[in-house]
């Protein structure tokens, strides 16, 4: 890795090989889109400061160094407090542009006021989210802040919309023209979702693919990863129903790196900080570090292997280029 | 005694005036906030707002006072202590909403909701408050999805708003009064009088030959003439816009045939419009400005005009109490 190599962070550009350990794929302050306006739901900004800062300290202290925050423009994204909560904790906090899937999505994206109304295209999606990487992350109808570190959408679970797919395709524009990397949760076709993403032009190894650790995704994990993509591992520490166990995903990532492909893995827990108006991912930040990564060793992967997936990967993968 | 919800708290009926029933601070579809070609600075905003409420306050005079009823609903930008500064420094009333414009502006959250959830959020901001504003609704919106056709959702609100109309007493207005018949089931199942609602947008040029307004009048229902000024003879009409002689022989037809109690007219401007370019020239002032000269020159007396601006609006948006059929 060269010196010169920059991630957007909430609070400015940070050399890549200063992120330490990244729990990749995570979310702060996560709230259901309209969930602010629910007459039962209090977001008191004072609480929600306290349990981040409790849960970001508790992570560094496992080692942890750098948090992103993987949810996107529109799903509670708060850049005041995450710079706040980056000067007073002093984990980096890398947080994310994009939206998805289609049914996250405002009226304004899907009935625009023009006849007929017709869905934001890709060329929009694109312009949207790479604005927050060249002239800083919205806080809406007030000021820009930090730039995004990173572009993230989501394919609707029983298959692509007409509209993920053009949010994929933005996405990959958006990652083109600024040189942030795209992470996108599969729906129901990953290899295909991430050929429409690389259909753009862009690299593979620009792209992370999450939600692989799902029991209907196995065996996809290595075709990803054998693309040249980053798999990312992201419900780690959430077990049951349609997720595998923890010992089930260590033999997944022992079977990944032993086929070569230790350089396109990544480790995280989708945990959500604090959630509100859906129901909570209630797993530490700091669940890789503590649980995940001893099973790890003791199914024989080595130091070199582990400081991969929670240090140099993530850095590769966010570092711009 | 007889009141309405403004956002400053609730007035006496007789306070209200020249009400304009259908109208918007700013209205921005949901997402539309993310979207910085839209932004305005505050300055601006004021800039732009501030002169035509109190022009409309100016107008309304000699009405004994002006009432202008926000339609924004929930996730449009709606904003409700910025509604209250208006008001407290302009002298206009201001009701506020709770509802939603459509089902396709009601975000995730609420798309997910049970009826009986979105009844206790609506109850809840007309009885309790809006946020933490303590400024409580005096209207509920509701509305018709784009494509003219009653959605799932649209249902489930209309119903949720039944059920809090007749909890608490407050008025429905709709957007749109298209695919009107799902909507008057719904209402007559639930026990709530037509004369509760007031059916908008009869009136747009988009929904002319798709919309029974004579039939939801016979019903009971009350008729929106509420896009007053969305002329076609604009150097850039909205597709909604109408030919300008052909809404007012509409709306005189209602007054010819003796129904002037089943009408209400408002313009649907934006002060300063939230996530669109907005109409340029189209304030709530039309009313006054062309649409009472119109009338006047049509021949219709001022009697009937307060009835249509006074007196109708302050018995539709008095808080009534209601016993269920």
């Amino acid at each position: 890795m060269t010196a010169t190599t920059c991630v957007n962070t909430v609070l400015g550009p940070v050399e890549a090989d200063e992120l330490g350990v990244v729990a990749v794929h995570e979310a702060l302050l996560s709230v259901l889109p309209g969930a602010q306006y629910a007459f039962d739901i209090t977001i008191d900004r004072v609480e929600v400061f306290e349990t981040l800062a409790a849960k970001l300290t508790e992570f560094r202290a496992a080692g942890g160094g750098t948090v992103v925050d993987a949810t996107g423009m529109f799903h509670g994204r708060d850049v005041r407090l995450y710079e706040a909560l980056s000067r007073t904790t002093g984990v980096h906090i890398v947080a994310s542009t994009g939206q998805g899937p289609e049914e996250l999505l405002g009226g304004y994206f899907l009935t625009p006021q023009t006849n007929p109304p017709t869905p934001w295209p890709a060329e929009k999606w694109a312009d949207l989210f790479g604005q927050e990487v060249t002239d800083g992350m919205v806080v809406p109808r007030v000021e820009r802040r930090g730039a995004a570190g990173l572009v993230t959408t989501a394919v609707t679970r029983a298959g692509a919309t007409a509209t993920d797919t053009e949010l994929l395709k933005g996405a990959a524009r958006a990652a083109l023209a600024t040189g942030v990397a795209v992470s996108f949760r599969v729906g129901a076709d990953p290899l295909a979702e991430l050929e429409t993403v690389l259909g753009e032009g862009l690299a593979a190894d620009r792209v992370a693919v999450g939600g692989l650790d799902r029991v209907d995704m196995s065996g996809l994990a290595a075709k990803i990863a054998e693309r040249g993509a980053y798999v990312v591992l992201d419900h780690i520490g959430t077990e049951g129903g349609e997720l595998p166990t923890d010992a089930e995903r260590v033999a997944l990532v022992a079977d990944l790196v032993g086929a070569g492909l230790g350089d396109r893995v990544l480790l995280s827990s989708s945990a959500t900080g604090v959630a509100k108006g859906h129901p909570a991912t209630d797993v530490a930040f700091s669940h890789v570090l503590t649980s995940f990564v001893p099973a790890l060793r003791a199914a024989g992967v080595s130091e070199d292997d582990v400081h991969r997936l929670l240090v140099a990967n993530p850095a590769a993968l966010l570092a711009l280029r | 005694m007889s009141h309405v919800n403004t956002v400053l708290g609730p007035i006496p009926t007789a306070e209200l005036g020249f009400v304009a029933v259908h109208e918007h601070i700013g209205y921005g579809m949901p997402g539309s906030e993310l979207d910085t070609k839209w932004w305005k600075t505050p300055e601006q905003r004021y800039e732009e707002t501030v002169p035509k409420l109190r022009r409309f306050h100016e107008n309304a005079a000699p009405y004994g006072g002006a009432t202008f009823v926000d339609a924004t609903g929930i996730c449009n930008g709606r904003d409700v202590n910025y509604y209250q500064s208006l008001s407290e420094k302009t002298g206009v009333h201001i009701v506020a909403s709770t509802g939603f414009v459509g089902g396709d502006t009601a975000l995730p959250f609420f798309e997910r909701a049970s009826v009986d959830y979105l009844y206790r959020q609506f109850v809840h901001e007309i009885t309790v408050g809006i946020g933490n504003t303590g400024g409580k609704a005096g209207i509920i919106k509701v509305g018709v999805s784009r494509g003219f056709k009653m959605k799932e959702l649209d249902l489930r609100i209309y119903r949720a708003a039944a059920r809090a109309a007749l909890e608490t007493g407050v008025p429905i207005f709709t957007h749109l009064a298209v695919d009107v018949e799902p909507a008057i089931d719904i209402f007559r199942e639930e026990g709530l009088p037509l004369d509760r609602v007031l059916f908008g947008h009869a009136d747009d040029g988009v929904s002319q030959g798709k919309v029974r307004d004579r039939w939801i009048a016979e019903q009971g229902g009350r008729i929106g003439f509420d896009t007053f000024g969305y002329d076609l003879e604009l150097p850039d009409p909205p597709f909604w816009g109408r030919p300008r002689q052909e809404r007012l022989d509409h709306f005189l037809g209602y007054l010819r045939d003796g129904l002037v109690d089943s009408v209400l007219a408002s313009a649907d401007a934006n002060c300063s419009p939230l996530g669109w370019p907005g109409v340029k020239g189209h304030t709530v002032n039309y009313l006054f400005e062309t649409l009472l000269p119109a009338l006047r020159e049509a021949g219709v007396d001022e009697a009937t005009i307060h009835r249509i601006f006074v007196e109708l609006p302050a018995d539709f948006l008095s808080i009534k109490t209601l016993v269920k059929d």
